[in-house]
């Protein structure tokens, strides 16, 4: 008796705050606890293995979800000289994996971080670097240039995994940031 | 030492031959290019090939099989511009490699355009099969 | 020893939102941005519980009201000077440095979810202000963030402070004010202790 005010206090905000957000989620599975935590700071974790192994030879395997479907058109048209490297592949690959592009492109995909990324770009751009767009910039406009063009460790904004510990599963999560010979980053 | 191609051929077919090679999944390739006129196969000519500088407009002015996958075929490599860890070429140290042979070609393709500017001949993809089987 | 008659001294308004914004500020502070939805709908319950208490805070029952606990910045010295001498009066209601916490909490939870739905608004082009911004950040999104984050980690040292506080309380008017703000009772006072001025 002492305690059922406190308790349904308790019950009556957790119901407040959750009801909400599973009665308006979409098309997602409410249930899909795990989907729905990457919904909010990542992008898609993607698992196609054609996808990993093609787009992931060289780098990471950047999250379709970084661009718009107008880059990956333009990028998987000119696979002959892609940022001075052969990565040519054969057409039937080819077309599968420009699929899978723009089905998961930052303009189609639900994901908060991937609709941040896009909203940025003009609809006229078709960008090739993901290190060079907008929100890309804005989000790492306060690293200084040792902790990454100048370490050896990392070389390069476009080496996302040197830092971003879950970068692979399209997890971008400031509390996972690990800058090789610095330590963390979550301001 | 040059090995008349067909020799070779029944030299690595047969089972006895699996202590001297290290894989033999490499014949339906080499087949193909003995049926496009290869008719004999050189490693040391896969090795001269393989350390041999190329000159280049792009990026890398100087460009060698070596610059990614170095002189050392059991040793790992890196990416040269983006430095990510490719496993090593030799069979004896990876076995996944030389056994996919569309992945074969697909690199051929791609690593001949880059490093030489052009596609290799069937001659010198068959050398370097030769020269990476082991 | 007669047991103390126990007096009503927390009222139901008082007492499910005092529970209602622990559970909605805690569950705020450790959903972040990782679960978004979450953390907003939390604001937003904090809001609206701090718009019921501030109503109450005029209207309600007699020891819930602002009148009863606010006072002067002087007194509040006094009392905690007070309190350092051991000697500080026994209030029923809020005692004057409880009060100024209850003022300063509100405070900070009125900056800090005020902060947040501006930047929801400036971040995320979403929530009640959303057509204030157009694009996605720039200045303002960034000096939300530090404003947002500075007032959360600000309350949560109050609340650091408070329950100090009311430990502190307890042990020396030998009470139970947990009790108290769960069942609303606190024995009448039989004590003796004075004020001194």
């Amino acid at each position: 008796m002492k305690y059922t005010l406190a308790i349904s206090a308790v019950i009556f905000t957790i119901g407040f705050v959750t009801i909400p957000v599973v009665w308006s989620d979409d098309d997602h599975h409410w249930g899909d606890m795990e989907e729905y935590r990457h919904r909010s700071t990542g992008v898609a974790t993607i698992t196609d293995t054609i996808y990993r192994e093609e787009c992931g030879s060289c780098h990471m395997a950047y999250s379709p979800a970084l661009l718009p479907a107008s880059s990956w058109i333009k990028m998987m048209s000119g696979l002959e000289n892609h940022f001075g490297d052969n990565a040519e592949l054969d057409a039937e690959t080819e077309r599968s994996i420009t699929d899978l592009l723009l089905a998961n492109s930052a303009d189609r995909s639900d994901y908060r971080r991937a609709r941040k990324f896009n909203r940025a770009i003009q609809v006229s751009d078709a960008p090739l670097r993901i290190s060079e767009t907008p929100y890309f910039r804005h989000e790492h406009d306060e690293i200084p240039g040792r902790m990454v063009t100048g370490n050896p460790k990392v070389k390069s904004f476009s080496h996302c995994n040197a830092c971003h510990s879950r970068a692979e599963q399209g997890s971008f999560n400031e509390h996972d940031i690990r800058i090789p010979g610095y330590g963390r980053w979550d301001d | 030492m040059k090995i008349p191609y067909m020799i070779f051929l029944v030299l690595v077919s047969t089972p006895v031959n699996s202590v001297l090679a290290v894989n033999t999944s490499i014949d339906t390739l080499l087949q193909t290019y003995a049926s496009q006129g290869v008719t004999e196969v050189d490693a040391e000519q896969g090795k001269h090939l393989w350390q041999k500088t190329f000159q280049s407009n792009g990026e890398y002015s100087e460009r060698r099989c070596a610059s990614c996958h170095t002189e050392d075929l059991t040793a790992p490599g890196k990416h040269i511009k983006t430095g990510k860890l490719i496993e090593p070429m030799a069979p004896s140290v990876n076995p996944q490699r030389l056994t996919d042979n569309k992945k074969i070609e697909k690199w051929f393709k791609r690593n001949c355009k880059w490093t030489m500017g052009r596609e290799c001949t069937v001659q010198e993809k068959a050398d370097f099969l030769l020269y990476l089987n082991k | 020893m007669i047991k103390p008659t126990q007096i009503k001294v927390w009222d139901p308004v008082v007492r499910f939102f005092h529970w209602s914004l622990v559970s909605a500020f805690f569950i705020a502070y450790i959903t972040e941005e990782d679960l978004l939805s979450v953390h907003t709908w939390a604001g937003y319950l904090i809001v609206g519980l701090l718009v019921v208490r501030i109503i109450w805070g005029f209207i309600g029952t007699h020891y819930a009201r602002f009148s009863d606990f606010v006072h002067s910045p002087s007194t509040i010295i006094q009392f905690l000077k007070n309190t350092l001498a051991l000697r500080a009066k026994r209030y029923l209601g809020h005692n004057p440095a409880g009060g100024a916490m209850v003022m300063l909490l509100i405070f900070s939870l009125l900056a800090t979810t005020t902060s947040g739905i501006l930047l929801l608004g400036a971040e995320e082009q979403a929530g009640p202000v959303a057509n204030w911004f157009t694009q996605a950040g720039g200045y303002w999104g960034n000096a939300l963030e530090e404003l947002h984050e500075f007032f959360a980690n600000f309350t949560v040292l109050l609340v650091f402070i408070h329950i100090a506080g009311v430990i502190v309380e307890s042990l020396i008017h030998k009470e139970n004010l947990l009790s108290a703000m769960l069942n609303g009772f606190k024995p009448a006072d039989t004590r003796t202790h004075e004020e001194s001025l």
